[in-house]
């Protein structure tokens, strides 16, 4: 583990390699490969990590690139994220962009610009995205979805993908939320209680109890609605 | 209680904006997150606002919208910092029309400070006023008393949500000042005339400032 000053006014960077820990705190760069702890919160200008990371704060940050899986004990505020692997945060997360590949857990809220990517996710809160646009690879779970544009397709469906989704449920690439408000909605494989929108796209899979739109709405024949309400004028 | 909100389809439905706007906002920080109430109902759960301060909000968004990008208006709106600063003239507030000419000089000389100015607090007392007297409820003589009531209590109640009463008995004018949920109860002699959340004067305000 090195830190080092680059004179006075300028923030230090973090490095770990190999099996470390560090404290928290305030750094230009923090850079991060193979096993390691972070005390407390950090806050950085550019957070990047390989490997096994855990983090006993919050973290702020304008970039933040994480591959393996990182556990941040806090809430992430952050400008733009690119994860590759795991990420599972005990709190909020708030930034402009994310660009999922992997798993992403919240216990709080998801509020974000661009939402896209490939994978699962699970939000306790509320999801709030301007442009989402996923293919799922596993659950995506939130307890409520409000958005811009949503656009939802599953990924690769080959054979091994369909098998395992059947024998382990987190795997099984099917959107649920109780609420999906939204201006354009495109939907597929999606469970919802109610869905609500402006120009509505129920596509194949898709199962709600009430679907609400105010300009269009079209239903896969396949798709399940239990009733549809058309509002405002 | 009951009516004092308002569900979110029926802010949408009177507003005219889409829920992507609102979450838009929402985002922003344009709409502060205690405002949006979550609330079980038989459809499930709801989302609630505080009426009139979501539908002031909401003009004042839509007002300045057109001038201002999206970030700035958070920092407008969300910061009562940059209003603390406010120092208006007498000429200055008739002139943009933030109280009337008949409030100003009935209560104007009372409230301001000694340099001839206003400040936001001040304002806020003076519009508060001009509401009432607006509205015909209120007497120019009872608006004294109401001034020297705000001037002397709300101060004890900055930052906290509160309401102003205002009840007459047998033609005797009361202002009370209360923090807000609170309910009260009054003999039968008396008329409660209005009742004013001091935060709507707030963001009513603030759309006239801005």
């Amino acid at each position: 583990m090195t830190e080092e000053d680059k004179g006075i006014g300028q923030r230090p960077d973090l490095i770990l390699n190999g099996v470390g820990s560090a404290a928290g705190g305030a750094y230009d760069k923090v850079l991060i490969d193979g096993v390691g702890k972070v005390m407390d919160s950090l806050s950085a200008r550019l957070f990047k990590a390989n490997g096994q990371i855990r983090v006993k704060g919050e973290l702020e940050t304008i970039e933040i690139e994480v591959n393996g899986i990182m556990n941040l004990e806090g809430p992430l505020r952050m400008n733009t994220m690119k994860l590759d692997g795991i990420l599972h945060v005990d709190g909020g997360i708030a930034g402009e962009s994310c660009v999922l590949n992997g798993l992403m857990t919240a216990k709080g809220d998801c509020e974000l610009e661009e939402f896209r990517g490939v994978g699962g996710f699970t939000i306790e809160g509320l999801l709030n995205a301007g442009r989402m646009d996923v293919r799922l690879a596993g659950a995506g779970q939130a307890h409520e979805i409000g958005v811009e544009t949503l656009k939802v397709r599953q990924g690769d469906q080959s054979l091994w993908n369909r098998l395992l989704g059947g024998i382990i449920p987190k795997l099984k690439p099917v959107l649920s939320a109780k609420v999906i408000e939204g201006d354009n909605l495109d939907l597929e494989y999606t469970n919802a209680d109610v869905i609500r929108g402006n120009h509505v796209i129920i596509g194949e899979g898709c199962s709600a109890g009430l679907v609400e739109y105010r300009t269009g709405l079209t239903v896969h024949p396949g798709a399940h609605v239990g009733k549809e309400v058309k509002t405002g004028d | 209680m009951k009516d004092d909100l308002i569900s979110k389809k029926e802010l949408l439905d009177l507003t005219g904006i889409s829920y992507g706007q609102l979450y838009r906002w929402k985002r922003k920080q344009l709409i502060p997150e205690e405002w949006f109430i979550r609330k079980s109902t038989f459809t499930g759960q709801e989302t609630f606002f505080p009426r009139m301060l979501i539908q002031a909000r909401i003009r004042n968004i839509l007002n300045m919208k057109d001038d201002l990008s999206l970030d700035e208006l958070a920092s407008r709106l969300s910061d009562t910092e940059g209003y603390s600063e406010i120092r208006l003239s007498k000429e200055a507030i008739i002139e943009r029309n933030i109280v009337t000419d008949i409030a100003m000089s009935a209560y104007g000389a009372a409230v301001q400070s000694k340099e001839g100015l206003y400040s936001f607090g001040q304002l806020l007392h003076l519009y508060a006023a001009d509401t009432l007297l607006a509205k015909g409820d209120m007497s120019l003589d009872e608006g004294k008393l109401l001034l020297r009531t705000l001037e002397k209590h709300a101060g004890a109640l900055t930052g906290k949500p509160c309401e102003l009463y205002f009840v007459r008995k047998m033609g005797v004018a009361l202002f009370l000042l209360a923090p807000s949920p609170a309910e009260l109860f009054f003999d039968e002699g008396v008329r409660l005339v209005a009742k004013v959340a001091l935060g709507d004067l707030v963001e009513q305000l603030k759309g006239r400032l801005s």
